[in-house]
């Protein structure tokens, strides 16, 4: 059995244009790129074969054996390929001044689909949120790569390709950027692939999701250098916008230490849709440590300055989350956030708890 | 750990040091110079809601030019974006429905009962049941803006913007920033023309847009002006709102408006702009 999980996870990874995720500290611990294991070259959404294949053989802490037919892949058939992740949620809230809350919730589920319609050249994805509340689309495109793998282009609605695609939208680099699952963005993405290189530029509406409502258009560069044990990228954004124009331009890495692996990111961010020209500032340094198999201690300190012509408006944010692989495909979290903003802002000074079962496929 | 892990944990420890202690600045993090800042009791008045909610929670993603899906909650643009606006999720609602709570787009995305995407805040603990009570009373009363000091009475597009070149439009948005006597918002008083293909307005080839105006706030006065014939050709425009002479745009007082705003009665308001061929 481990032989032939062996031969498919040597399989899987040289057939798979190099992928990597939305917990992008699974790509700098294994020195290798989102689109190992993602379909998404910049990462997030769907796994491929490989990344399906990692995600029941080397994350869990135990894995509950199945017969070689019976292992998930994700393929449906020879062009058809499904997945999903569902987030359930159970969480207390504690903001200053005001009555805690707790609740049970649906934090997201949603499902992927893709169909390979030329084998490595010609792929239509689709990536749908379906709860909580109404479908919404989040990604559908076209994707046409050539023959080496080293160049695609897209076109359809995407999630922007900018700084590291964290799992946490409410991460301050995300919030501050613009840039999440929230707001894909409807336009055209190529992108440069090689074995230490990642580089994608998108030209969309900028809108956030929004129908178009001026000519102007917004570009995305992100581009990565990737080693084994380290990598280094640079990310630059401009939106053409008739409410205001806006620049982001950061930097972000990524870095193992033994068991430990260090994600960072640093954005600035002018915006000229205010009444002044803002300048916010936003960084993350996060470091995972996989003290055990199956099990990541992750510990993130934040920083926000949502004006920088303003003194004392700055925020952070430090998370501790415990995140638990028990069996193949179920991730288990539990967490502490803790908000420490301005005095006189509630909820700048907020703590969440919470604890998440989080199944994928 | 070696020396690489304890230069990052030094780094970690210096980025987290820096949090503001809101020296001079009200709750939402502005300047009190700037005004804006809420009391902290949330009353059902758009300027309490602005301030207790839109600003403080709402504007962590809802502001500047990449809110999502193009609905900024920033102060000064929020209601004129949020009152008898549509829905892009759902277009044949409208984020603020004045007068109806239930059938408002922003209480069933507050609530969870959207037809599509997540509960707001996204991601955050939904708003407490009294605040979005708050928020109800404020839609069901009628949803009106806040009472405004301002005078004179001026005029500002909250779409498109002076200047602006678009791929296309379904229609102009005019704020003021008080109630105005709409009765005298008519094409003797409001103009908009094209410069006939040639981009040069004020020439003789100049052609006049029939247009009709849907009222969307009265207090505020906030209105929408589309052309009548449904659709905007390729061409440059010019919107003109009389501030002066026998047919001007007043407010309440009959006093004339501040069209130019320079800071006094009277003047035209002149909005220009472009539509190019769509790509």
């Amino acid at each position: 059995m481990m032989r032939a999980i062996a031969a498919i996870l040597i399989g899987c990874a040289l057939l798979a244009p190099s992928v990597a995720d939305a917990e992008p500290y699974f790509a700098v611990r294994q020195g290798m790129k989102c689109v190992a294991c993602h379909v998404n070259p910049s990462g997030g959404g769907m796994r491929n074969a490989y990344g399906n294949m990692w995600a029941q053989t080397v994350l869990p802490e135990r894995r509950i054996e199945v017969s070689d037919r019976e292992m998930w892949s994700g393929a449906i058939n020879r062009h058809l390929a499904v997945g999903g992740n569902l987030r359930a949620n159970g969480q207390y809230l504690d903001v200053p001044n005001e009555a805690a809350q707790s609740e049970f919730d649906v934090e997201e589920a949603r499902i992927y689909g893709a169909a390979t319609i030329v084998p490595d050249r010609l792929l239509v994805y689709v990536d749908e949120r379906i709860a909580p509340g109404g479908s919404v689309n989040l990604e559908a495109y076209v994707r046409l790569s050539t023959a080496d793998q080293r160049w695609y282009v897209k076109a359809g609605q995407m999630f922007l390709p900018y700084g590291w695609r964290l799992e946490d939208d409410g991460a301050f680099i995300r919030q501050a950027t613009g840039i999440g699952f929230a707001t894909p963005d409807k336009g055209v993405e190529v992108g440069f692939e090689t074995n230490t290189w990642s580089t994608q530029l998108a030209i969309t509406n900028g809108t956030a999701g929004g129908a178009e409502t001026d000519s102007g258009k917004q570009a995305s560069l992100r581009t990565e250098h990737i080693r084994s044990l380290w990598r280094l990228g640079a990310s630059v954004n401009y939106n053409d916008a008739d409410t205001g124009e806006r620049y982001m331009q950061g930097l972000f890495a990524g870095l193992k230490t033994g068991p430990v692996a260090w994600l960072a990111e640093a954005d600035y961010i002018t915006d000229d849709s205010f009444a002044a020209r803002r300048k916010l500032w936003a960084g993350l340094i996060e470091a995972n440590w996989m003290f055990k198999n199956g099990h990541n201690l992750k510990l993130t300190a934040e920083y926000f300055d949502p004006d920088d012509d303003v003194d004392e408006d700055e925020q952070n944010r430090f998370s501790l989350v415990w995140e638990y692989f028990p069996i193949q495909f179920l991730q288990l979290r539990a967490g502490a956030r803790v908000y420490d903003g301005i005095p006189q802002n509630d909820l700048q000074n907020r703590k969440l708890y919470f604890v998440q079962m989080h199944g994928f496929f | 750990m070696g020396t690489r892990t304890l230069v990052v944990c030094a780094a970690c420890i210096v980025l987290a040091g820096c949090a503001g202690n809101g020296e001079g600045l009200d709750e939402n993090g502005r300047p009190v110079e700037e005004g804006g800042g809420g009391s902290g009791v949330l009353t059902a008045d758009f300027a309490s809601i602005q301030a207790n909610v839109f600003t403080p929670i709402c504007t962590g993603c809802h502001t500047g030019a990449a809110a999502p899906l193009g609905l900024r909650l920033d102060e000064g643009v929020s209601y004129a974006l949020l009152v008898n606006a549509p829905s892009t999720e759902v277009p044949g609602l409208l984020r603020v429905a004045a007068g109806d709570p239930s059938s408002s787009y922003l209480i069933q995305k507050l609530e969870g009962t959207a037809q599509v995407g997540a509960r707001m805040p996204l991601g955050g603990a939904p708003l407490p049941q009294e605040t979005i009570a708050v928020i109800r009373q404020w839609i069901a009363e009628g949803a009106q803006s806040s009472p405004q000091s301002t005078f004179p009475t001026s005029l500002r597009a909250a779409w498109p913007m002076q200047g602006a070149v678009l791929d296309g439009l379904s229609s102009i948005v005019v704020t003021a920033d008080a109630e105005i006597d709409t009765t005298v918002l008519t094409a003797g008083t409001l103009v908009l023309m094209r410069s006939g293909g040639d981009g040069v307005l004020g020439s003789e080839d100049d052609i006049e847009v029939p247009a009709e105006i849907e009222l969307r706030s009265l207090s505020p006065t906030v209105f929408a002006i589309r052309a009548r014939a449904g659709e905007w050709p390729a061409d440059v425009y010019a919107l003109q709102i009389s501030g002066g002479g026998p047919l001007a745009v007043t407010d309440l007082r009959a006093v004339a408006i501040d069209g130019d705003a320079d800071g006094i009665p009277g003047g035209d308001y002149v909005l220009t702009f472009e539509v190019e061929e769509s790509r």
